[in-house]
């Protein structure tokens, strides 16, 4: 049984416990204890949750970021459940039979056909698509079921969003309930996005102890720990349960347009007409980027146009790493902690973990891996990588106040053997097919050295 | 008789049909594969000649590899070709920066532009079953009302091959004799008829489209496939979607919308 709330941080479920807004998660963790948990980079909803049902590193998965270029081109396309390139974790229980349920997880649209019923995640368009078997979609109709918060509501108004994650929240209880209540499954796991919405939007008001938002803010965690309560009364105590999010939070000081910083110190020539984030002038970009702080060398054979000749590459890497440490924000703060490359924390097979390769076998790599990113920039807490090719300045402000981190996502796990140190999210979906006494498959990471090293710096 | 013969039978015989009835009729040429297959049909059920003109809704932002194909065949074939732009729109700027609305405007409102001057009744068209969910309710003769809606919960039943041609004022009826065909026999035929198809669709420096439209909103798919075997050969054991290069309008939409409410735009 797996209760998945993205994005809430380790030490705001300890607050929350400290302040007795969440008396049933304090039980657990009174058993249980709470852990801190790694998450990946890029730090992004649709990386962790693959990674997660897959037990594989981005290099296996495929699943960089919300939005990728599609190869050969420089047009965009949407990653997502049907251009993952590892099995997931419902697959894998399916093939041996084993009953599955899986509920708004994100990067679970559009659904795969499962030996059970798979709900698809916050992207998915419709009811009428959102669900294997289609007629579940009926059900979900039947209870006015709501895929998703409305991101855009809460961008205009704040009391309003509010209601509708309440109401969000409220419907996926709901149906939850009924489904858990269908049959004796084998493996089921919802998610909850709304954790992650209202920390984005009122994260700094709640740490500045707004008067109306930040008891809105709490109020929020306690509906969720209501529902938790319901859910550890009808459970067995047997049943092994985990309770656990994907990433960290931390108040945005600064968003951070990497696209226009590349643009102002000449790496990226933009198109004459502005459509999307690629919209680049190739001949005239030696790097490009993609959200958040994925960069790419503009490589001659490899992307459609590129200048960067292969022996270059390398050489390319060093100068964008040497340029990238050297932004700062507007008071003189610097903005990236650390640059990866993308052979520092992917690896395209085997479970040996990262490899040592030569640039140009890096560079030309084929498949999966050969789409990541060249370079990850990891910044500082506080600085938010966004895209803004078109934008006028490189930093500014939204409506968004939290963004996420790497080191501090966290969990709770009964009855469920997990490794002493270290944990990552990566490691999970070993951990539950050994529970269930199954093997892993051979090439699934998340044990050895096939953890991302990348926390070794910090 | 072998699949392709009867597939080709049942076709002429439903262009046939369409000919008999509608006095103003016309084929609907997109320069795909599928609209050539049908002209290429229409020609055999007349033996040569067409007796009604091809329509060819131009929005301005086609392969110059489709307009140099149709301007050859359509000589070659010596074909009646209606070319129709919404000349107006196009003069606005309405482009593919604005997906859905400029579908709306170049294609849906360029053919409302076409029916309305040269009064069609009827129109043969190249859709097939098995290349989208929705047009797999469709039937061969399918009528549209006036704002060109249809209502495929209330659709004439086609049963023993009974076909219901009459239609009601202020609509028009779209005719689909390949409705039962596949992506792979289309090919098949192709490569049986020698069927000159535009070039867009083998292998260039490991890319071909495997379904054509506006430049904007398609995209090459990767492939090996320089010929018509070999793209036979390809579609045999392929497990991605005929459309899977088309821009998927409509979702991308909503998935950018969705995005961007969330910063990640």
């Amino acid at each position: 049984m797996i209760l998945s709330i993205d994005g809430v941080p380790y030490d705001l479920f300890g607050q929350l416990i400290d302040q007795g807004d969440m008396p049933n998660l304090a039980s657990l963790v009174s058993q249980c204890g709470l852990r801190m948990m790694r998450s990946v980079q890029p730090t992004v909803s649709c990386v962790a949750w693959s990674s997660y049902m897959t037990g594989a590193n981005p290099g296996k998965h495929g699943i960089y970021g919300f939005i990728d270029r599609r190869p050969g081109t420089f047009d965009l396309m949407f990653p997502n459940a049907s251009t993952r390139t590892a099995e997931d974790l419902w697959s894998i229980l399916s093939r041996v039979d084993k009953r599955v349920f899986g509920m708004n997880v994100p990067t679970s649209y559009p659904p795969r056909a499962v030996n059970g019923i798979m709900i698809g995640g916050f992207l998915a368009p419709s009811l009428e698509k959102v669900a294997y078997p289609a007629s579940v979609g009926e059900y979900l109709k039947s209870i006015d079921y709501q895929i998703d918060s409305d991101a855009a509501l809460a961008r205009r108004d704040k009391r309003a969003m509010l209601g509708n994650l309440n109401e969000t929240l409220d419907r996926r209880m709901e149906a939850m309930f009924h489904f858990l209540h269908m049959e004796n499954w084998d493996f089921f796991h919802t998610h909850i996005m709304g954790s992650d919405r209202i920390n984005h939007f009122l994260w700094e008001k709640m740490e500045r102890n707004d008067p109306e938002f930040a008891p809105a803010f709490f109020a929020y965690y306690r509906r969720i720990d209501d529902y938790i309560g319901r859910l550890l009364d009808m459970l067995p105590e047997s049943v092994p349960l985990m309770i656990f999010s994907d990433h960290g939070f931390c108040a945005i000081k600064q968003e951070v347009l990497l696209s226009r910083y590349l643009v102002e110190s000449g790496w990226t020539s933009t198109a004459d007409k502005l459509q999307h984030p690629l919209s680049i002038d190739p001949i005239k970009s030696r790097a490009y980027c993609l959200i958040p702080g994925r960069i790419f060398v503009n490589l001659s054979g490899r992307e459609p146009q590129g200048i960067v000749p292969l022996k270059k590459y390398q050489e390319t890497r060093e100068q964008l790493v040497d340029d990238l440490m050297t932004l700062r924000d507007l008071d003189g703060q610097p903005v990236i902690r650390k640059v990866l490359k993308r052979e520092d924390i992917y690896w395209p097979s085997g479970c040996d973990g990262v490899s040592s390769l030569s640039p140009e076998q890096i560079a030309t790599a084929n498949g999966t891996f050969g789409r990541a990113a060249d370079l990850i920039a990891v910044p500082y807490d506080g600085y938010d990588l966004k895209l803004g090719l078109g934008d006028k300045v490189v930093f500014k402000r939204t409506e968004l106040e939290g963004m996420h981190t790497y080191e501090d996502a966290c969990l709770v796990a009964r009855g469920i053997d997990l490794p002493d140190d270290k944990l990552e999210i990566i490691m999970l979906a070993r951990a539950i097919l050994e529970k269930m006494q199954l093997k892993p498959p051979a090439d699934m990471d998340g044990s050895g050295n096939a953890f991302t090293p990348v926390y070794k710096p910090y | 008789m072998d699949r392709l013969d009867e597939l080709e039978s049942q076709s002429i015989y439903i262009i046939r049909e369409a000919y008999y009835h509608y006095k103003k009729l016309a084929v609907l040429w997109s320069i795909g594969k599928d609209s050539t297959t049908l002209v290429w049909l229409c020609r055999k059920a007349f033996f040569g000649r067409i007796p009604f003109p091809a329509l060819h809704i131009d929005t301005g932002y086609k392969f110059p590899q489709m307009y140099r194909f149709r301007d050859e065949y359509s000589k070659i074939w010596g074909m009646e070709l209606y070319v129709s732009r919404n000349e107006e729109a196009i003069a606005a700027g309405m482009g593919p920066e604005r997906k859905l609305d400029c579908c709306t405007a170049l294609k849906t409102q360029g053919l409302k532009l076409a029916i309305a001057k040269y009064g069609f009744e009827a129109l043969l068209l190249g859709i097939r079953r098995d290349e989208h969910g929705i047009r797999a309710k469709e039937r061969y003769f399918s009528p549209r009302d006036e704002q060109f809606k249809w209502n495929y919960q209330d659709q004439p039943p086609e049963l023993w091959d009974q076909y219901k041609n009459q239609a009601e004022e202020k609509t028009h009826i779209r005719v689909h004799p390949l409705l039962h065909w596949t992506e792979v026999d289309i090919w098949r035929y192709i490569q049986r008829e020698q069927i000159p198809i535009t070039e867009l669709y083998f292998s260039k420096d490991g890319m071909r489209y495997r379904s054509i439209g506006c430049t904007t909103c398609c995209n090459p798919v990767e492939s090996d496939a320089s010929t018509v075997d070999e793209i036979i050969e390809e579609l045999e054991t392929t497990t991605t979607s005929e459309r899977a290069g088309r821009a998927q309008d409509k979702e991308n939409t909503y998935t950018m919308q969705k995005l961007r409410a969330l910063g990640y735009m």
